[in-house]
């Protein structure tokens, strides 16, 4: 035992900073994908069976044939409102169903009709709408065409990788007389079964091991493969999660995406191994055209990326072009999972916006969270006890520096046990809860999946008792090594389980718990320490199903019942807040994410943008970067860069690792401090910013951080762009990422657009690359010319302090004078916005106009905020300024103007944020 | 300066009666007098009178706005009778939060404050009290303590000088027993030559063996010192002795010379004498040694820490019995009976205003991620000697609470209640 341990800790402490690869699959280790990724391009062995092609009014569907081994598919054609076409294929006669993911779609897709236009022995051709799009169904190879007029938009299996494993009697089980008596039964099963025969059953299709862990596989091979080509397609992102470059990379030459939810011990940048999260949704984008692929799948899934440009440099593209010889540019995608059916959903747009829509459509848009949860959280691993949180609370008093959440990690609970108090630490946490109250402050606590395995802990005795636990393949309860020791994991993914974890967050039943605590779920891919690659065994059993079949689900499923359990707690009037780090397609239904363990170094903080963008990209708004890095110390430099970043990303959560030094933002030397308070301090007044934007994201799924292109979409020199971002479309934020830097070139975006630096009112033109020199104060972020973004200008101790504050309007007016902006009110915490009880007003500036406009004539809502100062950026002097009441009375304002920087900043106009009013400078 | 001129003017032009003007304390008073104007206290800029406390921010020093939230760098004044006025920032006007003990900051809030200040200066009040009261205590005991770690201190220059006597003594010893192994090393040599030669002329001068002062060497005597090395059945007569000699090889030979034996006896004898002096004196050197790096720790002005020196302090914290061993280590013991260094004696902590309010404790068990444990000792006034708290809010960097008389400093003493009472 005892040398062992030496060599494990030397081992350990041996190691360097990075992962262990050889703890994570790689394509050629995993046997299904090694399979599949054998097979090459060439001619489809699939067929389409037109003569079985049945068309309903909303579906058609048609059977396919591989000519290879005469089993047949059951392909699905559906058009979805919105622009949208699902392709579902399935065995036509599975040995047993085949998993199809539920829970993930907010509904039955709606449809739309779907009509033949022609027909002949080659194939079919389908209207999709009046959009003159259409769908080519090819007979032999079978293939699927998406046209526009007399552009192909996407092709399904034109490369002919369409590969549909069958499900498949094990040859040494043949004798067994039950399965021969079926045969026999069946005679075109029989033919089958022959043909079948004849396949070479290949190594791991029925058994693998991956280092000392084996997969039984008792349903053998499984996996399903198709390819897509995008023509005209130089860019694509999405396919969360992995830390990598906002644009996804060719994957000739290496490994593909791989997405398959994986605790990751100290991951490596730049490189497409799986994390913590998988959302199998892809974008692909030209300077005509945004597109989307969803491939609804929970399975271990790998994604290859090549393109025909891909290898060619600049000058080579130039002299395609110059010579007029240029084959179009494409690009070539593949998925392959290990199990479940080909269920995918194509989101023609035609803009990012349109696909973010009918993303939304299909699997709803991020929570609209509680407003102080976008305020800034302080975490660490961990503040040791209730003296600890008390001390770090009036830390932030005494060097004024606001925070909202204070978090507790593992160490609060009593021996790791989820939903109890260490009974020394933290004997009395109301006490300590109702001190933040007391702060108008909040806690989060964290409530992790794996339960400890112990007769004297309540919650492991009932979910042992009413059998919620997930079965191993012999059929007892599945343990595994995680934080307290030996633990069970609660199967998730049954209804029942769920509704009793939430039922376990009532206020009598979780005891100390208060309104202001909330939750964190962490290690919920699930982390097994002991289980192959960090996870569980994929033969685990979940009811019917395996866990192969639901892995990447089970993150989600967690994360969906602490949220229901938090608003249930309160009788269904608050809005939960619950961090997951595991998720999946949906997962912004439910709160928010981080990009889990990073650590305390530049390329991490560089990374922390390309990684949130791909999440936004996807639908997952609500994303953040542990500030200052989880692993290892930072640099008070680095820190204060991440602080300054961070607070300029949607979740702005300080976290650190329990062996490092503390880090709260005062111990750096008043110089830190004070930087640090400022980029706090900058986050609060854009707070109302903020709280828009999700509820913009809200209600259309649009990212709030977003790439360049989503708002630039026509500006090649934006399509890679991913050390700077904007928020909504207003802001623009280039963070200063680079040790020791002097300053850094930003690409102000849009040809028309103006840009002012926030800080100085300087205003810059669009379409150029800006340098800016920054010291260690700078923060280079812009409003766009054209924008009007209310602030709150007086910040205080917490975001719920700030409530009733009064609004500064920053009016930044376009080339032509103009602007506009919204303004979004609610009491921020509960979900009568849902009931329109809320304020919320269209501002626009024109012909010298302020105007303030309710959007929603019966929303209802009233605020003790009022307008405090208006500062209108890029106008000439005014003579007078006048205000305009909805009484119609009328009032002279007082201003000064700035003509260096052409402001002119109106004093106190004093009328309520929720009426109606003019301001006109004269 | 010039603002200064300027506000006394406007003062002197007004004549309208100062107004209460909320959140300043009265020596700011002469700046808020009612006047058609008001200068902003940086003198950056001239403003209405009515725009001083009208919720908007007009001067960028904030002194338009002592009473309101609207300067992001405002402060506003409680004054908090009954107990300690104070400023808080602007921010926390109206937040929500009760911060000044006479509610004054939440004149426009939804919460209700309560005055607090009459039980908050009679706590306090009772609080300054009892510390008086200890560091009057302390102050007498730091007293005694440093009295008796002027003697101690003595004491121990004392043992000091009386441990380098020894030492002293013990060099002369050591050089005599030098010397006298030296000689003794030199009769066995000439013996074992004299055997092995043919030329037995010289003779080997034993003046060691020749106690009885005659020239020759008894064989008896030899015999009997020889008994206790050898033991009896090693034991050989004179003549077996001869007798191997003669015949034996050479080696066997000359070490069953008698007289041979008598010197190579006499030399052991030296060496062990010399041994068990070398020994002492190396001891008392290691004591001069410790005993001088105890001396040179910086145990305050007046020695009065030095009486930590020795002691152990403990105390127990959830699982852990944490022991405190003044100007020597520190250790954690889990119940389950692992001890673990939390460090050893390190230095005062310099930058500290006060010299002796520090120490840390260094190089302790190594720990998992690299680096080693280590201890920072805050001394505060008490009336006793303890251990107070113990904490970690670093992995491997502990904190410890450590009360004493020696920490108390009169300074304190002139610290008490400001209050407006």
């Amino acid at each position: 035992m005892a040398p062992v341990l030496v060599l494990w800790l030397a081992v350990c402490l041996g190691a360097t900073w990075a992962v262990d690869r050889g703890n994570f699959k790689t394509c050629d280790q995993s046997a299904f994908c090694k399979r599949q990724r054998a097979l090459k391009p060439g001619e489809s062995p699939y067929r389409a069976l037109l003569e079985t092609m049945e068309l309903t009014n909303t579906r058609l569907t048609l059977q396919l044939i591989n000519d290879n081994n005469k089993v047949r598919l059951l392909l699905e054609l559906y058009r979805l409102q919105g622009n949208i076409t699902r392709v579902k294929i399935n065995e036509l006669k599975p040995l047993k169903p085949r998993y199809e993911v539920p829970d993930v779609l907010i509904r039955d897709p709606p449809t739309e009709p779907l009509s033949v236009l022609s027909q002949d022995e080659n194939g079919v051709v389908l209207s999709l709408g009046a959009e003159s799009q259409r769908v080519i169904v090819s007979v032999r190879p079978f293939r699927l065409d998406i046209m526009e007029g007399h552009d192909v938009l996407m092709s399904l299996n034109s490369r002919g990788l369409l590969a549909f494993e069958h499900l498949r009697m094990r040859k040494d089980t043949q004798a067994d007389p039950e399965a021969e008596n079926k045969e026999e039964a069946d005679a075109a099963n029989q033919a089958e079964t022959t043909k079948e025969e004849e396949e070479k059953a290949e190594e791991g299709m029925w058994e693998e091991t991956f280092k000392s862990h084996s997969d039984s596989k008792p349903n053998g091979p499984s996996s399903i493969s198709l390819d897509f080509s995008l023509p005209g397609v130089e860019h694509v992102y999405g396919i969360p999660e992995h830390a990598d470059d906002l644009k996804l990379k060719t994957t000739d030459n290496g490994d593909p995406y791989r997405l398959y939810n994986l605790d990751v011990f100290q991951y490596e940048l730049y490189n497409p191994m799986a994390l913590y999260g998988a959302v199998p949704v892809m974008l692909a984008h030209n300077a005509q055209r945004t597109t989307g692929i969803f491939w609804l799948n929970a399975a271990e899934t790998w994604v290859d990326i090549s393109s025909n440009t891909a290898g060619k440099t600049v000058f080579g593209k130039m002299l395609d072009y110059v010579q007029g010889s240029s084959e179009i540019p494409q690009t070539d995608v593949r998925w392959i999972s290990e199990s479940g059916i080909i269920d995918v959903f194509i989101m023609l747009g035609p803009t990012a916006k349109h696909v973010f829509s009918q993303y939304a459509s299909l699997t709803g848009t991020q929570s609209f969270p509680p407003l102080a949860s976008l305020g800034y959280h302080q975490c660490r691993w961990n503040y040791n006890d209730q003296e600890d949180v008390r001390s770090v609370d009036a830390g932030f008093d005494e060097y004024d520096i606001p925070y909202d959440f204070i978090w507790l990690d593992i160490e609060h609970t009593d021996g790791k046990r989820y939903f109890t108090w260490d009974p020394h630490k933290f004997a009395t946490p109301k006490e300590m809860l109702q001190g933040l109250v007391e702060k108008r402050r909040k806690m989060v606590a964290i409530v992790d999946p794996h339960i400890k395995v112990d007769s004297n802990y309540k919650i492991h005795n009932e979910i042992r008792s009413r059998g919620f636990y997930i079965k191993n393949k012999d059929g007892g309860d599945y343990e595994g090594w995680c934080w307290p020791g030996n633990a069970g994991y609660p199967d998730f993914t049954r209804a029942d389980m769920r509704a009793w974890w939430a039922s376990m967050f009532a206020y009598d039943q979780y005891e100390g718990s208060m309104e202001n605590l909330y939750t964190w779920n962490d290690m919920n891919e699930p982390s097994v320490f002991n289980g192959p690659e960090v996870t569980m065994h994929k033969d685990a059993v979940h009811g019917a199903w395996e866990h192969r079949d639901v892995h990447n689900l089970y993150g989600l499923y967690v994360q969906m019942a602490t949220a229901d359990g938090l608003v249930q707690r309160s009788g269904g009037v608050e809005r939960p807040f619950v961090l997951t780090r595991a998720f999946f397609a949906g997962s912004q239904r439910y709160g928010a994410v981080w990009t889990g363990d990073n650590a305390a170094e530049w390329d991490h903080l560089k990374i922390s943008i390309p990684m949130c963008l791909s999440l936004g990209l996807v639908g997952i708004s609500f994303c953040g970067a542990d500030v200052g890095g989880f692993f290892k110390s930072p640099s008070p430099e680095l820190l204060v860069r991440w602080y300054q970043t961070g607070a300029y990303q949607p979740f702005f959560r300080a976290h650190a690792h329990l062996d490092t030094p503390r880090r709260e933002p005062w111990l750096f030397g008043p110089e830190n401090t004070a930087l640090i308070r400022e980029a706090v301090r900058q986050r609060y007044t854009f707070l109302p910013y903020w709280y828009q934007q999700f509820y913009h994201a809200y209600r259309t799924g649009e990212p709030v951080m977003r790439p360049l292109w989503v708002e630039y979409p026509q500006d090649p020199a934006t399509f890679a762009v991913d050390d700077e971002f904007l928020i909504g479309q207003n802001l623009l934020v280039h963070p200063v990422t680079e040790e020791g830097s002097r300053g850094v070139t930003a690409y102000l975006p849009g040809k028309e657009e103006v840009w002012f630096d926030i800080h100085t009112f300087q205003k810059h033109n669009g379409a150029q690359n800006l340098y800016i020199p920054v010291t260690m104060s700078s923060i280079p972020v812009f409003q766009r010319g054209g924008s009007i973004i209310p602030r709150k200008m007086r910040v205080r101790r917490s975001s719920s302090c700030m409530e009733h504050d009064p609004y500064t309007l920053f009016v930044a007016l376009n080339a032509r004078g103009l602007a506009e902006g919204e303004l979004y009110i609610d009491d921020g915490h509960t979900f009568n916005y849902e009931k329109k009880e809320f304020i919320y007003r269209r501002l626009s500036f024109s012909n010298h106009v302020l105007s303030s406009v309710n959007l929603v004539p019966d929303s209802h809502f009233t605020t003790n905020s009022w307008i405090e100062r208006i500062v209108i950026i890029g106008s000439s002097k005014p003579a007078k300024v006048t205000l305009k009441t909805a009484d119609g009375n009328e009032s002279q304002l007082e201003f000064d103007f700035d003509a260096s920087m052409s402001v002119v900043t109106v004093r106190k106009p004093g009328m309520n944020a929720g009426a109606d009013w003019t301001v006109t400078l004269q | 300066m010039r603002f200064h001129i300027l506000v006394i003017a406007l003062f002197c032009c007004g004549s309208a009666e100062s107004r209460k003007v909320r959140g300043i304390s009265s020596s700011y008073k002469r700046f808020y007098r009612e006047k058609k104007s008001f200068l902003c206290i940086d003198g950056s800029k001239l403003i209405p009178f009515e725009q001083v406390n009208d919720d908007y921010c007009d001067c960028a020093d904030g002194s338009d706005e002592p009473g309101t939230s609207a300067c992001p760098r405002g402060r506003f004044y409680c004054t908090n009778l009954g107990f300690r006025p104070h400023y808080i920032p602007s921010s926390r006007v109206n937040d929500g939060i009760c911060d000044c003990c006479d509610a004054s900051d939440e004149y426009n809030s939804h919460v209700r404050c309560q005055n607090t200040c009459w039980n908050l200066g009679q706590r306090e009040r009772a609080f300054v009290e009892g510390q008086m009261r200890t560091l009057d205590e302390g102050l007498r005991l730091k007293q005694q303590l440093i009295e008796e770690g002027v003697l101690l201190w003595r004491e121990k220059q004392a043992q000091l000088r009386e441990l380098q006597q020894v030492a002293e003594d013990l060099q002369i010893k050591l050089e005599e027993h030098r010397r006298k192994k030296h000689e003794a090393d030199r009769f066995k040599e000439q013996t074992l030559r004299a055997l092995k030669g043919e030329d037995s002329a010289v003779k080997p001068e034993n003046t060691l063996l020749n106690r009885n002062k005659d020239e020759s060497i008894a064989p008896d005597e030899v015999k009997a010192e020889v008994v206790p090395v050898h033991g009896e059945e090693r034991r050989l007569s004179d003549d077996e002795a001869g007798i191997k000699d003669a015949h034996g090889a050479p080696g066997t030979m000359s070490s069953e010379d008698p007289h041979l034996k008598a010197a190579d006896r006499v030399a052991e004898w030296e060496a062990t004498n010399l041994k068990k002096v070398e020994e002492a004196y190396e001891t008392v050197n290691m004591e001069i040694s410790d005993l001088q790096k105890k001396l040179d720790i910086d145990y305050g002005t007046d020695w009065e820490f030095l009486f930590l020196n020795g002691q152990c302090y403990k105390l127990t914290v959830y699982e852990y019995l944490y022991t405190l061993c003044p100007f020597s280590h520190i250790t954690q013991k889990s119940t389950a009976g692992t001890e673990v260094s939390l460090g050893v004696w390190g230095m005062w902590a310099e930058p500290a205003k006060n010299r002796y309010n520090q120490m840390i404790y260094e190089n302790g068990e190594p720990c998992w991620q690299g680096g080693s444990r280590s201890t920072t000792v805050t001394l505060t006034c008490g009336t006793e000697t303890a251990l107070r708290s113990v904490k970690e809010p670093s992995k491997c960097q502990y904190i410890m609470d450590f009360q004493t008389p020696v920490a108390c400093q009169p300074v304190l003493k002139q610290r008490g209640v400001h209050s407006e009472l």
